[in-house]
């Protein structure tokens, strides 16, 4: 249904709403919604047909910033809220969007089940090593040693690799991008939201006010690797995986993994079950029979 | 005799249960209103097991006091059911002789029962099957001989439970149901007993618990999907979703824990679906901080939560009445949130329909309050017409309202039309956070009252709608028993008997147990002097809810003890009549000061 040539199409600032993002200047927030603007357009669904999801910190906010139908959640829930919406109604291009803390923390948990139900939707995780909203505490992804409020002297744990995570626990399309570079972002969010199933992509956004001088957007600029460049099999969940380690020292953009025959998804099934057991339908009144013994 | 209480108890391979559930669904076949409930140890397989069976020509109101007939395939299991399984002097007593324990050592309460039976179960089993696993058939021949239950209706119901294993175990069955039948034949009773013939015709009856009686009134309600985990006593909502939702094209996800499953549910509804989960107790606590996210972006959403003892893991398999402060007050943030409580199987379909419409009409999360009794006990209720139901669905924005679209309009009502994704012109973003009309964030104070004001004021309706609450009796009585949940049953038949007693009480049983209709209560209590507040909690949930919103009169206190201790009505006529007693006193003492 994407691809009728009578449908309108869209440009960026289509999806733009009016509302002014409460981002800090200079926050790599804007480029990634910029990139969202972008990949939306040239996917071409209206923004009527489009639910965004998000859960609770700086990035979660984006939703409010585009035109789509919009839920900025709780803490760490955007994931399951987003498969409700997707059973509910498959047609629905569906995106999910937050923070590392939101998705590799409080909401850690969500993250396996939903790579494994496969749904086709996009997340979409604004990395920035650092609890923003909160001003400054320590976040999943913050490296071993870092100072912050909540480690005076150093944290001692070591950081969550999102990408790792997420290939191991079997995701079919994973990407990292950097609004360092825009088109390149752009382009990844729109491959992932055109992949049918489950997509994910990283995207070290920088936190201007509380991040680490080598994770602004100039460094980022400065030492980015594009996975093309290294000549990565992205068809190779396992050269991913290797690749993938490298988290936290070097900055891989592009995609990690994309599977070349994509397996079902939750929703395509739920959708085949429901077309095969339809013709058993009664009136719902009807429900109440089998109780009767006859 | 219009009415038979029967309990049987055995290990867990002796099909006590199974026995039970033969005897009910050939109840529900015959005509006969039945209440059947069980009860287990704790082990997964094996253990002890028990069941209860009332049989009676009227409706029945709660699963009985003493027994009638009591059946021991092994003393030791009976006797772990306690409370659960009274005998008293009128008691019909029929035990496994092979259990070895002579008839004056039985202790049991110290009451000797009416009759006593030691019968060679096991070996009449064997005679008949080759296999003492025939044992529950031969109880239930042994029962329709002694008391009068149709064996037509046994039979075929045996007949129908074997067929898959083949002609010989049907025949093996009924050989088995006929020996027990025969030895009741011979051995007759002192005090004969038997049962009534039933009052309606065949096949006008349905059977079934409150769990699956919830999952198919939601599914006339027009509800198409289902997010949960699984937790006792409340799965089985879960398990017919599975079975039942696609032909409808709706759907269930079993979801990775109790947030996600409420998650789930409140996103689908966002989508634009009916919608539902259940849940107990400790789920509960864990979807809390979703029932506030529906609060505020004013979604509809249904929240089942099956009672079970508390608090955390508590009594995972027993009924209470404990999460009612729970179901009016967890949330932070000023939140008015509905509660009904069913007190039956049978209103079970009518309060979750009600719990439906009052979500999609109002946008709001409604807390469905069952509990283990009302969810798991199997009965005998009448057919439902389902025609006189209305089904509501939420006020969807028309063409006109679409045009400048605000989700959250300050309307009159307070209810505004809602979108979903999909609907052209209705974009706008749901939110946690405090929002203006459009649904755009804000922190503005002013706002925030507005909204406040919003939500609550769109409830306020409800607290007049008089079909939520049920009043029996003289409206001037000076004597009040008020109940909700399951122990109403016990309550209504106390009630019953007060009455017949010549006392002067009225009754009632709200379905919408929170917000607390301070109204409604004012004119029941305006007459009121003295009476209970019946509930199965240590603290008295319910009565305290109305001392906070109500005046209660001050003599009227609260009967209440902690869930598995079953309340018999026999106690609460009791405690009626030192009510009426007192206040008798009261008036005399007060007319001899005038």
């Amino acid at each position: 249904m994407t691809t009728s040539p009578t449908l309108p199409t869209f440009q960026a600032k289509d999806f733009k709403s009016d509302l002014k993002p409460i981002w800090c200047p200079g926050c790599g927030d804007f480029g990634v919604v910029q990139a969202i603007y972008r990949a939306l357009s040239a996917v071409g669904r209206p923004p009527h047909e489009i639910a965004f999801v998000s859960g609770i910190g700086c990035s979660s906010r984006i939703p409010g910033y585009t035109t789509a139908y919009g839920f900025n959640s709780v803490h760490g829930r955007a994931l399951p809220i987003a498969q409700g919406i997707k059973l509910a109604n498959p047609d629905l291009l569906v995106l999910v969007a937050g923070g590392d803390g939101d998705g590799f923390s409080i909401g850690g948990g969500h993250v396996p089940h939903a790579i494994r139900r496969n749904m086709d939707l996009t997340y979409i995780v604004m990395d920035n090593q650092i609890y923003g909203l909160t001003k400054g505490q320590l976040s999943p992804t913050s490296p071993k040693g870092l100072k912050t409020v909540t480690s005076e002297y150093g944290s001692l744990e070591e950081a969550v690799n999102p990408l790792l995570y997420v290939l191991a626990y079997g995701a079919n399309f994973v990407a990292q991008g950097t609004p360092a570079d825009m088109a390149g972002l752009a382009d990844i969010i729109e491959r992932a939201i055109r992949y049918p199933g489950f997509s994910f992509v990283n995207v070290q956004s920088p936190c201007v006010t509380f991040g680490e001088e080598e994770q602004q957007v100039k460094a980022h600029r400065a030492n980015m690797k594009t996975l093309a460049s290294v000549g990565h099999d992205a068809t190779s969940r396992i050269a991913a995986m290797d690749l993938a380690q490298q988290y936290g020292r070097t900055l891989h953009t592009g995609v990690f993994y994309e599977n070349p025959t994509p397996p079902t998804t939750m929703d395509g099934l739920v959708r085949e079950r429901q077309q095969a057991q339809v013709g058993e339908a009664k009136p719902r009144a009807r429900v109440l029979e089998r109780f009767i013994q006859k | 005799m219009s009415d038979l209480v029967i309990g049987m108890a055995g290990s867990g391979g002796d099909g006590i249960v199974s026995a039970g559930e033969s005897l009910i669904s050939s109840a529900a076949y015959e005509g006969y209103y039945a209440m059947m409930t069980k009860s287990f140890g704790s082990q997964v397989r094996g253990g002890e097991s028990s069941c209860r069976v009332r049989l009676s020509t009227e409706r029945v109101l709660n699963p009985g006091g003493t027994l009638d007939v009591a059946v021991a395939l092994n003393w030791e299991d009976f006797l772990r059911f306690g409370a659960e399984l009274p005998v008293s002097g009128s008691t019909v007593v029929i035990y496994e002789s092979k259990t070895g324990v002579a008839p004056d050592k039985i202790p049991l309460v110290g009451v000797a029962p009416l009759e006593v039976f030691a019968v060679p179960i096991g070996d009449m089993a064997k005679q008949a099957a080759g296999s003492d696993k025939a044992k529950n058939t031969v109880v239930l021949g042994l029962i329709s001989g002694w008391f009068g239950i149709p064996r037509a209706g046994i039979l075929r119901g045996l007949a129908k439970k074997f067929a898959r294993k083949g002609e010989e175990l049907v025949k093996a069955n009924e050989k088995a149901f006929e020996l027990g039948e025969a030895f009741a034949r011979e051995h007759p009773l002192a005090t004969p007993r038997t049962l009534d013939p039933p009052t309606a015709g065949q096949g006008s009856k349905m059977l079934t618990d409150g769990n699956d009686m919830c999952a198919a009134a939601s599914v006339v309600a027009g509800c198409e999907f289902f997010g949960g985990y699984p937790i006792t006593p409340s799965t089985e909502i879960m398990q017919f979703y599975t079975r039942e939702i696609w032909k409808y094209g709706g759907a269930v996800i079993q979801a990775e824990d109790e947030i996600a499953g409420v998650g789930a549910a409140l996103g689908a509804s966002f989508a634009g679906t009916k919608s539902m989960t259940a849940t107990s107790g400790p789920g509960m606590s864990l979807k809390t901080e979703i029932l506030g996210l529906a609060t505020i972006a004013e979604i509809p959403l249904v929240v089942v939560n099956v009672q079970r003892g508390g608090p955390s893991t508590g009594l995972p398999t027993k009924p209470e009445q404990s999460d009612l402060f729970q179901a009016a007050f967890s949330a932070h943030g000023d939140v008015l949130r509905p509660v009904l409580a069913p007190t039956s199987v049978g209103d079970t379909f009518a309060v979750t329909v009600a719990a439906f419409n009052i979500a999609e009409h109002f946008q709001t999360p409604v807390i469905l309050l069952s509990d283990q009794e009302v969810a798991q006990r199997k009965e005998v209720v009448d057919l439902i017409d389902t025609s006189r139901f209305e089904i509501e669905e939420r006020r969807r924005p028309n063409a006109t309202e679409l045009e400048n679209y605000a989700r959250f309009r300050l309307t009159e009502d307070g209810i505004s039309p809602i979108s979903h994704p999909g609907m052209k012109g209705g974009n706008y973003q749901g939110a946690g956070i405090e929002h203006n009309e459009q649904g755009n964030p804000t922190a503005s104070g002013k706002i925030h009252e507005k909204m406040n004001e919003k939500r609550f004021k769109k409830l306020q309706p409800l607290k007049h709608r008089k079909d939520l609450f049920r009043v029996e009796g003289n409206p001037n009585a000076p004597l009040a028993l008020v109940s909700w949940g399951s122990i109403a049953g016990v309550a209504e038949e106390a009630y019953g008997r007060a009455r017949a007693e010549g006392l002067d009480v009225k009754l009632m049983v709200p379905w919408l147990v929170y917000p607390i209709a301070e109204e409604v209560f004012r004119d029941f209590f305006a007459s009121v002097k003295s009476g209970l507040v019946v509930e199965s909690s240590y603290q008295g949930q319910f009565y305290r809810l109305l001392r906070m919103f109500t005046d209660v009169p001050g003599c009227v206190r609260s009967f209440c003890r902690s869930g598995a201790n079953p309340i018999q009505p026999r106690e609460i006529v009791t405690a009626l009549r030192a009510a009426a007693v007192d206040l008798q006193h009261n008036v005399h003492q007060v007319a001899s000061q005038d």
